[in-house]
């Protein structure tokens, strides 16, 4: 890339000995690479390496007093069945929110993708959801789903399908369903547009290929489209997933975990242990086992997904 | 490209026609166009089930209480665009569009400065522990904010900026570097080398060299952070709830949860609230969808 005047370029803008311009480079890079540092340092790994120091102590979140105690705080958590049964609502979540969020992504992407007229259009409307934020989605969902006058239950009047009709919020069988449901409406517009993005970079000419050889419509998804997306694939589901696994807002809105813990999830839990209870000691070490959790999820990905691109 | 995928499809297509020397291609053809019909059918389908929910929430902010509550039509009978005024002024809607306004601008303003000096460095200059740092930033992303947001209120109130603008600003910031560095750093890696070694050659000063030579050419990758980070930080919602205490500090997302709370506020004026509180984002959306499409491919594409 680089013509050979660069060669030339080094020692004439470096006249000034060698051991003086090294240190001086060292020194620029530092400096232009300094405030990203300070503040990465400041406000994402000190509180990171507080937050395992605090599940060791017990704090009510205004007192200056913090004394230790052990691993109280850890005991506290494993005897708590609301913690537990926020890790299986978000499993839960992220299952559903995963294949039926991508499954969706793709679908719709490849027909996207192969439409000539108003691509940009379908394009915008699919991915408008994901501008909105959770406090917006879940206040225009709460009045869909309200039972009495919300438009859901109406429309299945309206529609002959009364019977259908449901308290889609408040029924334990169904506010899960439900909440996962509006979350899949608010996010699968993201992995939309990277697999969207993917396919236009598929070369045309493999399709062509296959077409002439008579290939199928599932056999050019098979054998081009799918293995063609795997990098996509890989990025989008680690991303999709991680945000499934910290839903927080859409449910707080929705149902602030309710009914009971029916749709608890581990953020909402670690929140409401915090500033709800002001057990803080207690809600870092939810933090310190969930948060380690999902550090280990993204390792794990990480390392399949490079092992895959070597072979 | 999708343009010509298609073109080339049919091309594919007419080839085999012609090919295959049919005397009437037409069954084939028949076919392709019920094809066509039925993705457009269940794209508009799934168009319909995105905006329903928003051309509801217009809808319903535009009714009588009466009428909504009633529910018998999904479209308002006359519209009482009063409503809008009533929650402009009982939500005080324009003290927290202020805000947000103001906590967005200065995010962006951070997290563009920080993460061009940053990506800059990354992807340009040679340091000691270069890659030491570009691990670290990597590393970084990988904690979840529920592992953080805890201690990271601590720390704030230990500082003294618990409940403060500039608390919530430094927090919005530092969680947008990482990502904006990394964009940063693969747009410097892919412009040519050329301009900043003449101005070396000439003398320029490093700092000089980047404000004056490399940042001006950088407009593409600086507009696709902005706008990825703009949205982002508009959007933001667990730390302001953790923020904040004082109503006037807010930015609109928590406002609206407040004045949910508030003395039940009448469901047509909620959505008219609501309405009110997506219009800078959507109309920021719309004129800004390049960036985002561009900006999202590159944080997770790269």
């Amino acid at each position: 890339m680089t013509p050979p005047v660069l060669s030339l370029a080094r020692p004439v803008g470096a006249p000034r000995g060698k051991p003086k311009g090294k240190l001086r480079r060292n020194f620029v890079g530092l400096l232009f690479l300094a405030p990203a540092i300070v503040l990465i340092g400041i406000f994402t790994i000190t509180p990171f390496a507080q937050a395992i120091l605090l599940s060791f102590q017990s704090w009510d979140g205004v007192s200056p007093d913090t004394p230790f105690v052990g691993w109280e705080n850890y005991g506290a958590v494993f005897v708590n069945g609301a913690f537990w049964a926020s890790m299986q609502n978000v499993a839960v979540f992220a299952v559903f929110g995963f294949f039926i969020g991508n499954g969706v992504a793709i679908a719709m992407a490849v027909a996207v993708n192969k439409i000539g007229r108003a691509q940009a259009f379908f394009r915008t409307v699919f991915y408008l959801p994901g501008v909105l934020s959770v406090v917006v989605v879940g206040l225009i969902f709460s009045s869909l789903f309200a039972p009495q006058t919300g438009v859901l239950n109406r429309l299945l009047a309206l529609a002959g399908l009364g019977d259908l009709q449901q308290n889609w919020l408040g029924d334990p069988a169904l506010a899960l369903p439900s909440v996962v449901a509006v979350f899949i409406w608010f996010h699968w517009g993201f992995g939309f547009l990277l697999f969207l993005a993917g396919l236009q970079d598929i070369p045309a000419e493999l399709y062509e290929a296959a077409e002439l050889d008579g290939a199928r419509a599932w056999a050019r998804f098979r054998f081009i489209t799918w293995p063609q997306l795997a990098p996509v694939t890989t990025i989008v589901s680690l991303l999709t997933l991680l945000a499934a696994l910290q839903v927080f807002g859409t449910v707080q809105v929705l149902t602030n975990g309710g009914p009971g813990y029916h749709t608890m999830v581990p953020t909402l839990q670690i929140y409401a242990e915090a500033f709800v209870n002001h057990e803080y000691g207690t809600a870092a070490a939810m933090s310190v086992l969930f948060g380690g959790a999902l550090v280990l999820l993204s390792l794990l990905q990480l390392a399949v997904s490079a092992r895959r691109s070597r072979t | 490209m999708s343009l010509q995928n298609t073109e080339l499809a049919e091309r594919g297509i007419s080839v085999r026609a012609e090919g295959s020397r049919e005397p009437q291609p037409s069954p084939l053809r028949r076919r392709v166009r019920a094809d066509r019909v039925g993705l457009y059918g269940l794209l508009a389908v799934a168009a319909l089930i995105a905006l329903f929910p928003l051309l509801w929430m217009v809808s319903g902010s535009l009714q009588s209480l009466d009428e909504l509550l009633a529910g018998r039509s999904l479209l308002p009978s006359d519209l009482r665009w009063d409503n809008y005024i009533t929650a402009w002024v009982q939500g005080d809607l324009g003290m927290y569009l202020v805000n947000s306004v103001t906590y967005t601008l200065a995010a962006v303003a951070g997290i563009l400065v920080v993460s061009s000096m940053a990506g800059y460095a990354l992807a340009r200059l040679e340091f000691w522990g270069k890659q030491a740092f570009t691990f670290l930033i990597l590393a970084v992303m990988i904690i979840p904010a529920p592992a953080m947001f805890l201690a990271q209120y601590r720390l704030l109130v230990s500082l003294g900026l618990s409940n403060s603008r500039t608390g919530y600003v430094l927090i919005l910031i530092t969680s947008g570097i990482p990502m904006a560095t990394l964009i940063m750093r693969s747009f410097f890696a892919s412009q040519p080398k050329d301009l900043e070694e003449a101005a070396a050659i000439d003398g320029a000063s490093p700092l000089k060299i980047f404000t004056r030579v490399i940042l001006p050419l950088a407009k593409p990758g600086l507009a696709a952070v902005a706008v990825i980070q703009g949205l982002g930080a508009w959007n933001v919602y667990l730390m302001a709830l953790v923020i904040f205490d004082d109503n006037s500090l807010m930015p609109i997302q928590r406002g609206l949860t407040s004045f949910t709370s508030a003395d039940t506020p009448q469901q047509q004026i909620l959505l008219a609230a609501t309405t009110i509180s997506i219009v800078p984002v959507i109309v920021f959306y719309l004129l800004a969808q390049k960036h985002i499409v561009k900006g999202i491919g590159a944080g997770a594409l790269k």
